[in-house]
């Protein structure tokens, strides 16, 4: 029984519309000025006045970029970064949500607290830092795997997932005289993809986002992930353009690659991939989230 | 199964915890935490002596208050206007386009800042020269528009994403309610303020306080990687404040102690909206 719309509510209606296109252009625009930039001419973008079209279209940028050996090496590394970290991540945090959803877990609710306490108060970056060079796991691939393996977040969300797993299940294959891992690896884990999925999604998305580690625990440059480089190109963009210290033959387009304009085409790249896979898995991304909040 | 998590905690959360200690010592490189000699309160005196301490104090409360006050209302308008859509293929259009910006990392979100912001190029000094301005601003420099760039853009990077939750409790409120408010002769208006929002006042609750916990870890990275020679007065705050000595300078007891006044500072606040919050929604919505 729906009330009749009257013109008061009909241009309520109207408004919020109109705002929520604005919203939706204020995060468009933006994606194609850049775009625009990083297909747009260099010297040409210096003289301003390009907004979401490129003026004077080149791939040159986009040819810098895949010359450049430490945008072509800090690529790598944070594709190896990403897939490796998701993967021993999810296993990872699968098990221990595994063992936490039992109930006959002795110490189980200390645990709990154990972990969910380290999302309120943490000894800081510099005894974090300390830690890490104990370890010796500075300035080495592993200070981006390891100390990323675990979340509280992540093994809250998984553990409330296998809580809605019928404990039937795992009791009949017990009968049967499976042992915890094999329940682990033969019932659970297939029935969780959904959830495996979403962590291993928002994990990839961590991965593949950060910044800092890199900026702050690794010196070498050949360990720099993506982002942390294009950090570094944003503080700097002229002193990239330095350091690449080639010399173009008049013609070849690369000439006019400025510090700028390169930097515009790396943000693209190390955008894309996120822009790409985004439209298709945001669903399970929501889902995840709905999961998670179940528990609150 | 649960063992390499314990370990996992205990090195990497705990440990580092025990590390505060050097916030007391003079670290000394070859004797390690547990051998440097011990200072005592020293840094933190050196702290409150320090020119800009209060400054930095003052801006972490003020950016905290932004990030959790000012910003708050803003997920739960997005989620009511989006409710608001009829039309089932626009509502998930824009809301697929609003949480794509919850998706990029922060160093992207800062190079579309500066670029937007850039004098005489950026789009938004064309907007701006288009509409009769200079278009000469340089935005980034300025202390006077840091704030509310960091808002703007800490709000158009989380808004989407955070209209989820409220959204799907939003749905979950009983209609039954609504038509029994119309009955009393409520408004569309009022139907929302009455019903919905005490509706999910719950979600609202919860969502501040994870929120502000949430501060805590990310919180700086936005202003660490915003600030610039021109608005660092007002764009330093704790956080960045212990990375730069910290990290950058090396002086390594001293930013310890200084984060750990800020970790401390940090815990009470959520303590404090915790009991606040449970209060509120009659010991509906709280941590534990």
């Amino acid at each position: 029984m729906r009330a009749k719309s009257n013109t008061a509510e009909k241009i309520a209606g109207a408004v919020n519309i109109t705002l929520l296109l604005l919203l939706c252009l204020s995060i468009l625009l933006p994606f194609a000025n850049i775009l625009a930039l990083s297909f747009n001419d260099g010297t040409d973008s210096a003289l301003g006045g390009i907004s979401i079209w490129p003026r004077e279209f080149t791939w040159a940028n986009y040819q810098e970029v895949f010359h450049n050996d430490d945008i072509l090496q800090s690529l790598k590394i944070s594709v190896l970064r990403t897939g490796i970290g998701t993967a021993l991540s999810v296993l990872l945090t699968a098990m221990a949500a595994f063992a936490l959803k039992k109930k006959t877990l002795p110490g189980r609710n200390v645990y709990m607290f154990f972990i969910v306490f380290t999302m309120l108060f943490g000894g800081g970056i510099v005894p974090y830092y300390m830690v890490l060079k104990s370890l010796y796991l500075t300035n080495t691939f592993w200070v981006y795997i390891i100390p990323a393996l675990y979340s509280a977040w992540n093994i809250i969300l998984m553990r409330t997932f296998f809580q809605s797993i019928d404990d039937s299940l795992e009791e009949s294959a017990k009968i049967d005289g499976a042992g915890d891992y094999k329940v682990f690896f033969r019932i659970i884990l297939p029935l969780s993809l959904p959830v495996l999925a979403v962590i291993g999604l928002f994990n990839a998305v961590g991965h593949w986002n950060d910044w800092y580690a890199g900026t702050f625990f690794v010196k070498d440059k050949d360990l720099y992930p993506l982002q942390t480089l294009l950090k570094q190109m944003l503080d700097s963009a002229e002193a990239m353009r330095k350091k690449m210290m080639v010399v173009y033959l008049p013609g070849d387009p690369r000439q006019n690659v400025t510090g700028e304009s390169l930097k515009m085409a790396t943000l693209v790249v190390a955008t894309l991939p996120i822009v790409c896979v985004y439209p298709f898995v945001q669903r399970y991304f929501v889902k995840g989230l709905m999961i998670g909040s179940v528990k609150g | 199964m649960l063992l390499p998590c314990l370990i996992w905690f205990v090195v990497f959360a705990y440990v580092p915890m025990g590390g505060l200690l050097l916030a007391f010592k003079e670290f000394k490189f070859n004797a390690g935490i547990l051998h440097s000699p011990w200072v005592g309160l020293r840094y933190f005196e050196n702290f409150f002596a320090y020119p800009g301490a209060w400054q930095l104090v003052l801006n972490t409360i003020i950016v905290g208050l932004i990030k959790i006050v000012l910003y708050f209302p803003f997920p739960i308008i997005l989620a009511l206007m989006l409710n608001a859509v009829r039309r089932r293929g626009l509502k998930s259009v824009v809301q697929t386009i609003s949480y794509l910006p919850h998706f990029l990392s922060w160093v992207v979100v800062a190079a579309f800042t500066f670029r937007i912001l850039s004098p005489n190029d950026g789009i938004a000094n064309q907007l701006l020269a288009w509409l009769g301005g200079s278009g000469e601003t340089f935005f980034m420099m300025e202390e006077k528009y840091f704030y509310l760039v960091m808002f703007l853009t800490f709000v158009w990077k989380g808004i989407g994403w955070g209209s989820i939750i409220y959204l799907a409790a939003i749905t979950n409120v009983d209609p039954t309610l609504y038509e029994a408010a119309q009955i009393d002769g409520a408004n569309k208006w009022q139907q929302t303020v009455h019903v919905t929002l005490s509706g999910i006042r719950t979600t609202i609750g919860i969502l501040l306080i994870l929120d502000l916990s949430g501060l805590l870890s990310t919180g700086y990275e936005q202003n660490f990687l915003l600030r610039t020679a021109g608005n660092s007065n007002v764009a330093d705050i704790l956080d960045v404040y212990v990375l730069r000595t910290g990290m950058m300078q090396g002086q390594y007891g001293y930013a310890t102690a200084v984060g750990m006044m800020q970790g401390v500072i940090g815990l009470v606040m959520v303590l404090l909206i915790n009991k606040a919050v449970a209060k509120l929604t009659d010991r509906e919505a709280s941590l534990w």
